[in-house]
């Protein structure tokens, strides 16, 4: 379970979240959209604690994130801002982080076959393709088999076959009891994977609840978050 | 903590750079030394019978201490190399935001840092070993016929210790700096801007016991021998001067890394 309450973030003068409120619950794909700047990865950076929160909590199972124990053995992430060094060959780049979180080695092999870079493990990472980046990063993010996922536009640069390997997965992940949630503006990809939507804008919740609260008296989700985000309708 | 440094000794040995210049430094050193074996074997042939022997022209000296001078010696010029490796070992973390996932990994800072520190302080030592044992083999070939005994004797391995204390706390100091400024370029840029101060004397030109607070200065003074070298501190002012570098540095470091974003 991943609860936000009442976050805040400053940089400067500039407020880039203001009162982030939302819950990710487990057995459930939960969407975070938002507008590119609206304050998506900062929630999640926050939530992570790869940054400092001006105000509010951001918990996992009830802890902030560094006070878990082995954190990638309960959490899962792939952010924008986390990635491999480009000359490290992929296989070392999770080799040192299964380390870090005590995770088998076999793990390794395992995650690689799963996205499907079994046959590119010893490639440097800088030979790779953005579609296969990704997948490094789903693999990365699966290696401690957590019990929460959190994906920011985890189908940023794959290929059809890959994005709907991606929407299978997360689909599968959480009917298994575990938590979700993953940020896109990809909104049809969206719509076909999650089960709740938080839409944010200029640091903002404008609004949160199932699919089918968000986009009621909409003709999809595409047409609801456009209403949302472009006049700032207000919290529903 | 053992996984965490584990983990960081992962990152350290499978970065193509970080061999490169490993295998640079040792591959220099190697040929340095080789060439000086001759001018040893033909310096040790020409020992005086009250015991002394003539390094460089004119000057003569006890040949014991001229030799482990010369042991030393060999060993400091290459290990200046080493605070530049320090920084890439830490700079690694600020290309392509790895350091974010080095957080994602190991969420509490200081635990981070420690790790960090203790995997690059054991990869340092043992190459700064590695460096000291490849001088003492090419010294070995030079004087083999006079006394070999010298180079395992305590007075010897004494300096050894001095060399890989400075190795080691030197190029800590250089893998800090790159924390703090988040930048191997920067990091290089300050280590060899404090080893030019050294080397032009303008710091013992302004006042000696200034030069003594600069790492290279209190490298020299630790390592060097004051018979023989216009020195501006003595060995334990020089080892705690290195010390004070490494520590305030990493513990500067320490603090940004608490502080700032993972960025």
């Amino acid at each position: 379970m991943i609860e936000i309450t009442g976050l805040g973030k400053r940089y400067g003068g500039t407020t880039v979240l203001r009162d982030v409120t939302f819950t990710a619950r487990p057995g459930r794909v939960t969407a975070f959209l938002g507008p590119n700047g609206a304050g998506k990865s900062s929630t999640l950076r926050i939530l992570l604690g790869l940054d400092a929160a001006t105000s509010g909590t951001a918990l996992i199972n009830g802890r902030p994130y560094r006070d878990l124990k082995h954190p990638l053995r309960t959490v899962g992430a792939m952010l924008d801002g986390a990635g491999p060094v480009p000359e490290r060959r992929a296989v070392d780049h999770l080799r040192w982080i299964a380390q870090s979180n005590r995770i088998p080695r076999a793990r390794l092999r395992e995650v690689l076959d799963l996205v499907g870079l079994g046959g590119a493990a010893r490639q440097r990472v800088k030979k790779y393709s953005l579609g296969m980046g990704q997948r490094l990063g789903v693999a990365a993010a699966l290696l401690g088999e957590p019990e929460i996922l959190v994906l920011d536009e985890p189908v940023n640069g794959l290929d059809p076959d890959g994005i709907r390997w991606v929407r299978r997965f997360l689909r599968e992940y959480a009917a298994a009891g575990r938590t979700v949630l993953l940020s896109s503006h990809l909104m049809t990809e969206t719509s076909d994977t999650a089960d709740d939507v938080v839409i944010i804008s200029r640091g903002q919740i404008v609004t949160r609840g199932s699919l089918a609260e968000v986009t009621s008296g909409y003709p999809s989700l595409e047409d609801a978050f456009f209403a949302l985000t472009s006049d700032r309708a207000g919290t529903r | 903590m053992f996984s965490a440094t584990r983990a960081e000794l992962t990152k350290i040995v499978t970065l193509p750079r970080v061999w490169i210049v490993t295998g640079v430094s040792l591959a220099l050193h190697v040929l340095i030394l080789s060439q000086s074996v001759h001018l040893n074997a033909s310096a040790v042939a020409d020992i005086a019978p009250d015991g002394t022997i003539e390094i460089f022209i004119g000057e003569r000296q006890p040949a014991d201490q001229a030799i482990l001078g010369l042991l030393v010696a060999s060993s400091l010029q290459i290990s200046l190399l080493l605070p530049i490796l320090g920084a890439m070992i830490a700079g690694q973390e600020f290309r392509s935001r790895q350091l974010g996932m080095s957080v994602l990994a190991v969420p509490r800072r200081g635990r981070l840092l420690a790790a960090k520190t203790l995997a690059a302080g054991l990869y340092l030592l043992a190459l700064a070993v590695l460096i000291a044992a490849l001088s003492v083999a090419f010294m070995y070939a030079g004087i083999k016929d006079w006394n070999p005994d010298l180079l395992v004797s305590r007075a010897a391995l004494l300096g050894q210790a001095r060399f890989v204390a400075f190795a080691v706390l030197f190029a800590l100091t250089g893998f800090a700096i790159a924390v703090i400024a988040r930048s191997t370029l920067i990091a290089i840029i300050v280590t060899v801007a404090l080893i030019a101060i050294t080397m032009t004397q303008a710091a013992t030109a302004v006042a000696p016991s200034l030069d003594a607070l600069l790492p290279l200065s209190a490298g020299r003074n630790l390592l060097l021998d004051a018979a023989t070298n216009k020195l501006t501190a003595g060995p334990a002012h020089g080892l705690t001067v290195l010390a004070g570098w490494a520590t305030a540095t990493i513990a500067a470091a320490a603090v940004m890394l608490r502080r700032r974003d993972a960025r």
